[in-house]
């Protein structure tokens, strides 16, 4: 096989991986506070993806869609809080795992009836006409999949790092008590993790959306990556989340290519199994010292 | 004894004759498939229990463990002519084996990563099934046909008899599996892992143990669940079957028999609800008033969050509102799904059984079987000859953290028979010195050696084998148990039984001399009257006293009582002195941290001193406390003077 | 400054406080003391916000601050240094004091420069931390992180401060800084409540003194009438 088609095929699965890196950051987003994170995650892509595909359908312009699509996202992430999450915070069981799964399974029930279980083309201005960069051809939706990724990862870091309130996210996480304590309320705190990390699932819906199409399924695919990402590079570094991101996504488009298409995932899913008996705190996670 | 006998075993007994003398009234071929069904499914729930329930991890893997043990049999029966019980073993086994596999990395992990990984194998199962299709046929599915049973042809009621019998098999070894040392251990591991280790029970052993006992009943139940449907196809057993399944155990009640087979019968019923909208109206109906008034009485009393009571009653409602106003129910079936389990875990966390066994205890109080008498303490905790000679030697040890040397060089020779006290300043380095001789922290460099033979490095479970045994500063006690089973946990040489025989119902004998081991140490801390007395309802200095019974229950060289006086009021100080004296008298060695200088004072005959990571001086205690570095160090201006202020020494001085 | 009337309290369903009472008045220190299990550690709680009181009333420069939440409580100008002192661990111990001034400081930008003057006073209390300002809270020893929590609770500018144990594992040289400390915050005006282990130097350091036993306040009285009683000799003073 000519080495510019391998080459081409590993530069468009490490950009599609590059969606995977960013819903595995809503991931960290939600870890950062509270430990826990959202197993519907995947949905919240789905159904933001619906409702973005609808308010064009109703003729607003994309360019407006946009924001009202990242805002519907992060109301479905403090709706998910609210009913599947704070309750096993505050009584300090992993109840969340069982609760974000439900809701995830009721919000994908409740798309597949509202909008049908067909798939339908996402309309996008974003030229779709391939730009020959550095002997592979990358189309500008693709380009606009790295931008938008990395625009926003690289503004969230720069709130957790640099304000006050980011230095909060740290402080409930490492002790919620203690946090409450200084003033910061834990539970707005988590709240406002929750809405981020579904505004950044949100825009990995509208990004992605006119390069798979939009359907119920759109996400359960991409979510297992996704864990697979965050597991992999471990639940903490955003840097992380990036490389490993594109690494896995060259890896599945090299995987389709030479073992076949229904494969694909299966190196992903191998590789974080993997990955845990190496690390079990991930690539990029910080070893943690045992304290008795 | 006959009381108990008569109300636990008896309901069991009626359960399953009831079950079994069903199909003589019940013709009906339907009946009888949701009938086996219900077996199989209580099967495979009682296998995802021991995950969910007694290590109390989420995992998502038991329908993979379902279609792998569906494809082995379905394969061995149809392509190699195998039988039922050979298939059954080779489903088991398989499984058993991937879910060891399985279990070795996922269960470094718990949390959410513990259920990514699960789910990740789930579909990775899913693809593989899937697309191997010269093995399994891949979509188009795989046809089998059920072989004999020793000659017989089984129609469908034999079938559901054996179904059954193996239900109780299964139901009856996990009984006595949770009645061993195995329960106690699973109990152990959740309540602390660190403790678990420090007390020679491996703990991730025994989860890679469970994980992968229940991942084999999951096999068995494939097997089964070929053989009933006779038809297999990959999409059957995905993400969607997986989250039923928990749905079962959870509604059933975790951590129960009882709750297993319920939350079977549960997800055996529930397509059949959905599909019979009059039935599923009732049910729903059923459910919101259930909910509303759980709700009413939760308020009323207070016991209840206002949003774990509104809650169910929203997402009944709902149930109700949809029962009514939509015609096609199968449409909704997830969404159906997601609102009742929804109810069930924020309302009613412990489920069907757990909600009834609590009112059940209440209403029928049965009494646990008597404890036997003590053992002899001589024959529990030998005492040894005290020699004098060198028992643990640290020799240039080293443990950093990034660059911190939190252990910089330190030798130190603790002889055999002595009390060795160590002091000096917080982040001296003491701790951390423990903590890498029991095996907690891995050293960067240096040397240990117990008795001239080297230590196992970095392993608490090695060390505490080799004879180490720590208390814990911070109290690493397993909280979800009694006295008696914090100590029996702990037990070394007690449990020999090998576990076929433990599962077979054996392991009563070895049980009681546990008992009255684990009674004799109880009573050498003087705590023999608190054994049936659930940890948490101890008094903070009690429950120092347990860990030090606790760490002699391992029988050790060498005894390591990190702070055992901290946060102790002044008469617990006494008697701690007291029994710490008592300990010594059995020959045991002992290294003591602690702060209260007259403790240290009282009891050790020679003191170390740490500061900064290095030994400062040591020697006797009352020349230690007159060295001028010591005294800048770690002592302070008044505390030198032998007559300190008593428990308080290290008081400041006025003004 | 704060008065706390028949406070009722527990966890689940076991109640700890069965109607505590005590008053601290502005600039003074006032010391809780008793066995272990009595109930001080849940009275701060209580009082703090972390757990809601069943029943009682809690008077905060006269606002009733009961059932409001910890972190509302701490906006309105009481600090609680933990027990156990709670620093948090994967950030640096000077990012531990900017937290401690989270009440006042604004959320985003230019937060150090305002916390700046307050900054100075802690590092001038305890120089050791200014040597280590950017070394992360949980590599820091027992003795330091306990100068951190106080620093913390002070960098809030309360009107009252609670210390739960601030000896608690401690060597004595540190206990004697800690207390030295005390001392100062006190001659600074400082009003705290202090629970405390080491009852002897609690009492040293309080203007008066509680003495809890089994969730209520058993005897209460000035350090001097306290140490004359032969009941809190014997089982609190050794």
């Amino acid at each position: 096989m000519p080495f510019s088609i391998v080459a081409q095929i590993a530069v468009s699965g490490a950009l599609m991986g590059l969606v995977y890196a960013l819903v595995a950051y809503g991931f960290q987003l939600t870890y950062a506070t509270s430990k826990s994170i959202n197993f519907g995650q995947g949905e919240l892509v789905m159904v933001s993806a619906f409702v973005s595909l609808s308010l064009i359908d109703l003729g607003l312009p994309y360019w407006a869609v946009v924001p009202l699509g990242l805002l519907f996202g992060a109301l479905l992430g403090l709706a998910v809080e609210r009913a599947a999450v704070r309750l096993a915070l505050e009584q300090k069981s992993e109840g969340w795992i069982l609760l974000t799964i439900i809701t995830g399974l009721f919000l994908f029930s409740a798309a597949e009836n509202v909008w049908g279980r067909d798939d339908r083309p996402f309309p996008t201005p974003i030229p779709s006409a391939p730009i020959h960069l550095l002997g592979v051809d990358v189309t500008g939706l693709e380009i606009s999949v790295a931008v938008g990724v990395l625009a926003v990862m690289g503004l969230v870091e720069l709130f957790k790092r640099r304000t006050l309130l980011g230095k909060a996210f740290e402080a409930v996480s490492a002790d919620r008590d203690a946090g409450e304590l200084m003033g910061i309320s834990a539970t707005r705190t988590v709240m406002l993790s929750y809405a981020l990390s579904g505004g950044v699932a949100a825009l990995a819906g509208i990004l992605v959306s006119p390069i798979t199409t939009v359907g119920p399924t759109m996400a359960s695919a991409m979510i297992l990556k996704a864990f697979s990402v965050a597991v992999v590079a471990g639940l903490e570094s955003g840097f992380g989340v990036v490389v490993v991101g594109l690494f896995l996504g060259a890896l599945e488009g090299l995987a389709s290519l030479y073992i076949g298409s229904g494969w694909r995932e299966a190196p992903g899913l191998a590789l974080l199994i993997l990955a845990l008996a190496v690390r079990p705190t991930g690539v990029f996670g910080k070893a943690v010292i045992r304290k008795v | 004894m006959l009381k108990r006998l008569l109300l636990v075993r008896g309901a069991e007994i009626a359960l399953f004759a009831l079950l079994a003398a069903l199909p003589l009234w019940v013709q009906s071929s339907y009946a009888l498939g949701l009938l086996t069904l219900l077996a199989i499914y209580g099967i495979l729930l009682i296998g995802l229990d021991v995950t969910v329930g007694y290590l109390g991890q989420v995992n998502l893997a038991q329908a993979a463990f379902l279609g792998l043990g569906a494809y082995v049999a379905g394969i061995g029966a149809t392509r190699f002519g195998l039988g039922i019980p050979a298939t059954l073993l080779l489903s088991c086994g398989f499984t058993t084996l991937v879910g060891a596999l399985l279990a070795l990395p996922a269960l470094r992990l718990d949390g959410p990563q513990f259920a990514l990984a699960t789910l990740s194998f789930t579909a990775l199962c899913s693809t593989a099934l899937n697309e191997m299709e010269w093995l399994t046929n891949g979509a188009q599915g795989l046809s089998i046909t059920r072989p004999p049973l020793l000659g017989h042809l089984l129609t469908p009621r034999d079938f559901f008899w054996v179904c059954l019998a193996l239900l109780a098999l299964t139901w009856v070894m996990m009984r006595n599996l949770l009645s061993s040392q195995w329960g106690r251990a699973f109990e152990a591991l959740r309540d602390s892992p660190i403790a678990t280790d420090a007390m020679g029970v491996g703990t991730y052993r025994h989860k890679v143990a469970a994980f992968a006992f229940g991942s084999g009943l999951g096999g068995i139940a494939g097997a089964l669940y070929a053989f009933n449907f006779q038809y297999l196809q990959p999409q059957s057993y995905v993400y969607e079957l997986t989250v039923v399944l928990l749905l079962g155990v959870v509604l059933g009640g975790r951590k129960s028999l009882w709750g297993a087979v319920v939350g079977a019968a549960l997800v055996a019923l529930l397509p059949n609800l959905l599909s019979n909208p009059v039935l599923f109206r009732a049910f729903a109906v059923i459910g919101f008033a259930m909910a509303a008034i759980a709700a009413v009485r939760g308020l009323v009393r207070r016991s209840t969050r206002p949003f774990q009571a509104l809650a169910p009653v929203v997402a009944t409602g709902a149930l109700v509102l949809g029962s009514f106003l939509q015609k096609n129910t199968e449409d909704w079936r997830k969404a159906i799904f997601a609102l009742m389990l929804f109810s069930v875990v924020v309302g009613l966390p412990e489920g069907l059984m757990g909600f009834a066994a609590g009112a059940l205890a209440r209403l029928f109080r049965v009494a646990p079987p008597p404890l036997p008498p003590a053992a002899s303490l001589d024959e529990v905790l030998p005492a040894r000859a005290t020699t004098g000679e060198p028992l643990l030697e640290v020799r240039a040890l080293h443990r950093h953290f990034g660059g911190v040397k939190a252990v910089d060089g330190v030798d130190l020779t603790v002889r055999a028979g002595t009390i060795h006290g160590l002091i000096g300043p917080n982040g001296s380095g003491k701790s951390t010195l423990v903590n890498v001789v029991s095996g907690l922290y891995t050293p960067t460099s240096g040397e240990l050696l117990l008795r001239g033979l080297p230590l196992p490095r970095g392993s608490l479970l090695q060390a505490s084998r080799a004879g180490v045994a720590r208390t814990f500063q911070n109290l690493q006690l397993f909280t979800g148990m009694t006295t008696l089973e914090n100590v029996m946990v702990a037990l070394r040489g007690a449990y020999r039984l090998p576990l076929p025989l433990v599962l077979a119902g054996f392991g009563r004998p070895e049980e009681r001399r546990a008992q009255a081991e684990a009674l004799a140490l109880l009573a050498l801390v003087g705590l023999e009257a608190e054994a049936r007395t659930p940890v948490m309802d101890l008094t903070y200095g009690a429950q120092r006293f347990l860990e030090m019974a606790r760490a002699l229950a391992r029988k050790p060289e060498l005894l390591i009582l990190d702070e055992p006086a901290a946060g102790l009021a002044h008469p617990d100080v006494v008697r701690q002195v007291e029994v710490i004296r008592r300990i010594h008298a059995r020959g045991v060695t002992i290294v003591l941290i602690e702060h209260h200088m007259d403790v240290v004072t009282s009891l050790c005959d020679v003191v170390t001193v740490l500061d900064g990571g290095r030994v400062i001086a040591e020697g006797p205690p009352d020349q230690v406390k007159r060295e001028p570095r010591v005294i800048a160090a770690y002592l302070g201006a008044t505390a030198a003077e032998p007559d300190g202020p008593g428990p308080v020494a290290g008081a400041p001085a006025a003004g | 400054m704060l008065i706390v009337t028949n406070l009722h309290a527990g966890y689940g369903l076991s109640e700890v406080l069965e109607g505590a009472s005590l008053n601290v008045k502005a600039g003074t220190v006032v010391a809780l003391i008793g066995a272990n299990g009595a109930g001080k550690t849940t009275t701060m709680r209580a009082i703090s916000g972390l757990i809601t009181p069943t029943r009682g009333e809690v008077l905060l420069d006269g606002k009733p601050v009961q059932g409001l939440g910890a972190a509302k409580v701490a906006r309105l100008g009481l600090a609680h240094s933990p027990e156990g002192r709670k620093v948090f661990a994967p950030l640096s111990a000077e990012d531990n004091l900017l937290l401690g001034a989270f009440p006042w400081l604004p959320r985003f930008f230019g937060f150090r420069k305002k916390a700046a003057p307050d900054l100075e006073r802690v590092y001038g209390l305890f120089p050791k931390l200014a040597e280590r300002r950017l070394q992360l809270a949980g590599t820091l020893s027992g003795g330091e992180q306990q100068m951190l929590a106080i620093g913390r609770a002070l960098m809030a500018r309360p009107k009252v401060m609670l210390l739960d144990e601030p000896s608690m594992g401690l060597a004595p040289v540190i206990v004697q800084e800690v207390f030295r400390t005390i001392e100062r915050l006190k001659a600074e005006g400082m009003t705290m409540l202090l629970v405390e282990q080491f009852a002897r130097a609690a009492l040293e350091v309080a203007d008066y003194a509680y003495v809890m036993e089994r969730g209520r306040i058993a005897v209460e009285g000035t350090p001097a009438e306290l140490s004359r009683d032969e009941r809190v000799l014997a089982a609190y003073l050794g």
